[in-house]
Formats: C-alpha cells, structure tokens, sequence
C-alpha cells in the first residue's frame, strides 16, 4: 500500500516542512532579518506557484487559454469557493464547445 | 463536586474553555478548507498515491500549498529531490511566520513550543496571533493563549487528513478529472492564495519574473525544470528589487 520511494519523498517533504515551521522561531526570534532578505521571503511562495501553474498559462489550445483567463479573472474577485467553481465549470465548457 | 475537582478548577476550567473557543473560531475557516482537502485528495489518486499514502503525506507534512504543488508535480517514480526543494520554496514563509510568533511565545518552554509549530498553518497562526494581539490589548497574561491556538490547530489538523483521504477514496469514482476541467482547480487554487499575498504590482514583479522564465522553460526545456527555472528567476528578482520598493 505504500511504496518505498513515495514513503522516502513523504518523510523528506515531512523533515524539510518542519524544518521551516521550527526555523524561525529557533534561528529568526532574536534577529531582525535585512530588507532584502524579507523582500526575498515574502516574494518566495507566489514565486513557486506561479512557476508550478506557469504551463497553465501558455497551453497549445485555445479552451484551455481562455480558460486560465477566466480562472484569473475570477481569482481577483471571488474567494476560494466561487473560483474554484467557476474555473472549473468554464474550463469544462469550453473543452467540449472548442475541443 | 469533589475536592480534587475543586483544586483543579481553576487550571482546567480555563484550558477546556480556551480550547473550545479557539475549536469555534476557526469553523468558518473549515469550511473553505474542506474543498480544497477533497480535491488535492482526488488529484493525488489520479496520480498514483494510494489510500494510505495519502493521509501519510497530509498528516507528516501538514501543509496545503506544499502538498498541492507535490501532487502537480508528481509523477511515477517521484522526483524526490524536486519535491523535497519545492516543499522547502512553497514553505519558507513558515520562517517568517515562526519569526513572528516567536516574540509571544517566550513563556512556553521549547518542549511545549516545539510540537506547538508542528501543527502550524497559516490559518491558526493567523488565528492565534490575532487573538494574542486581542488578549494582550485587554491586559491579559499570556497575551498568547496556547489552548486557543491548539484549539484552531487540532480542528485543522483532523479535517485535513480526514478529507484528504475521502477525497483520495472518491477520486477513482470522479474518473479522469481533465475530461471535465476540475484539474482548473489547481490554478484557481494557486491563484487565489495568491491574490491573499497580493501587495501591489511592484512587489508582484518577481512573481512576473517567475511566470514568463517557468513558462519559457517549460516550452523549451523537457522534464520540470521550469518549476525550480522560475522560482530562482523570481528569487533572484526579488532580491535585485528590493531596495526599489
């Protein structure tokens, strides 16, 4: 039921994670960090999200491109829920009108 | 009432009714999180991951943005040292939001401080620090309540595991979930954490950076490298940047 390798990537992404929850509190409580190491940290989580989703935004068809279009349109408006729905539900349309 | 019940009251009455306080603040947060628990369980199926393995993933790591980007990326072997680093990237906030907490949790020693951040997330850490802030306006000590905070966490912690798991178990009946456009949710996902950490278009052009060298690569670089590619690119520009905010 559980592969060795998945287990070893598990237990890695488990290590690497606690590491950051503990990190800042053991090494960060008694310094202030420099400008622009915050700018870097602050910059850093929608830094890897937009890479992971980068592919979304240069797909070889035309549903799925108005499809992102629509997903980030609606992102800047609505909470989770509502966008999750409506990028979903468009992307799903437009797949079966345009192919 | 007994006499044992008498000399413990005036400890445990506080601590049950801090944790039921935090336990209630957080259910309007749950109930954005379920979705997000059911669809990253469903993905991950459609990956590969068994039903054990993924509550093994969502309750070591505890950590949704993580786990969502792991799960993207996933592929039968997995790329270990990829997703190790990407978890490192997604997660680093944690520092400073370890950092941040750090100050309000000076009279909690290491050993209770210690499993306390294992179950941090951005929702009880934003829960718990707001209500410090709260507590310490009306004079109260510890200005940090760490029942409270478990309260929120524990909810979070539960609800995480347990709807990832559904959500890995009812992924094989959904079927192929691009047939439809539920792998949309993804982005959609991303897009709207990302729009939480919005600070104006100035402090989002390393996110720009990030978007056009991943996307790039990805066209014109085989396997995922696109992924580490942008992060650097953006990392890089944020640094570059920084003294021009």
């Amino acid at each position: 039921m559980v592969d060795p390798l998945v287990l070893l990537t598990i237990v890695l992404m488990a290590s690497v994670t606690y590491a950051t929850r503990i990190g800042g509190y053991l090494l960060l409580r008694n310094r202030t960090l420099s400008p622009k190491a915050t700018a870097v940290m602050e910059a850093a989580p929608g830094c890897v999200l937009i890479s992971v989703i980068a592919p979304n935004f240069v797909a070889n068809n035309p549903a799925d491109l108005i499809g992102i279009a629509v997903t980030l349109l609606a992102a800047t408006r609505f909470s989770m829920l509502p966008t999750v729905a409506i990028g979903v539900i468009a992307t799903g349309l437009l797949r079966h009108f345009l192919g | 009432m007994t006499a044992i019940d008498t000399d413990n009251a005036p400890f445990e009455r506080p601590i049950a009714s801090e944790l039921r306080r935090g336990m209630a603040d957080c259910m309007p947060v749950l109930l954005g999180i379920i979705p997000y628990a059911l669809v990253l369980g469903a993905q991950a199926s459609q990956k590969g991951l068994t039903v054990a393995e993924v509550p093994l993933m969502t309750g070591l790591n505890f950590a949704g943005g993580s786990e969502f980007a792991a799960i993207q990326l996933w592929t039968s072997p997995p790329h270990v040292a990829l997703i190790a680093a990407i978890t490192f990237l997604v997660n680093s906030r944690h520092l400073l939001m370890g950092a941040a907490l750090a100050p309000y949790l000076r009279h909690l020693p290491k050993r209770k401080a210690l499993p306390a951040l294992f179950v941090m997330t951005d929702e009880s850490w934003a829960l718990g620090l707001a209500d410090a802030k709260a507590r310490m306006a009306r004079g109260l000590e510890p200005a940090f309540s760490l029942p409270y905070y478990i309260g929120t966490a524990v909810i979070f912690y539960f609800s995480w595991i347990f709807f990832t798991t559904l959500g890995a178990a009812l992924g094989p009946v959904l079927g192929d979930v691009e047939a439809y456009g539920f792998d949309m949710a993804f982005p959609a996902v991303f897009l709207v954490l990302m729009r939480g950490m919005w600070k104006g278009f100035r402090a989002a052009r390393p996110w720009l950076v990030s978007l056009v060298v991943a996307a790039l690569t990805y066209l014109f670089v085989p396997g995922a490298w696109f992924v580490g590619a942008g992060a650097v690119s953006g990392l890089i520009a944020a640094y570059l940047l920084a003294g021009d905010q």
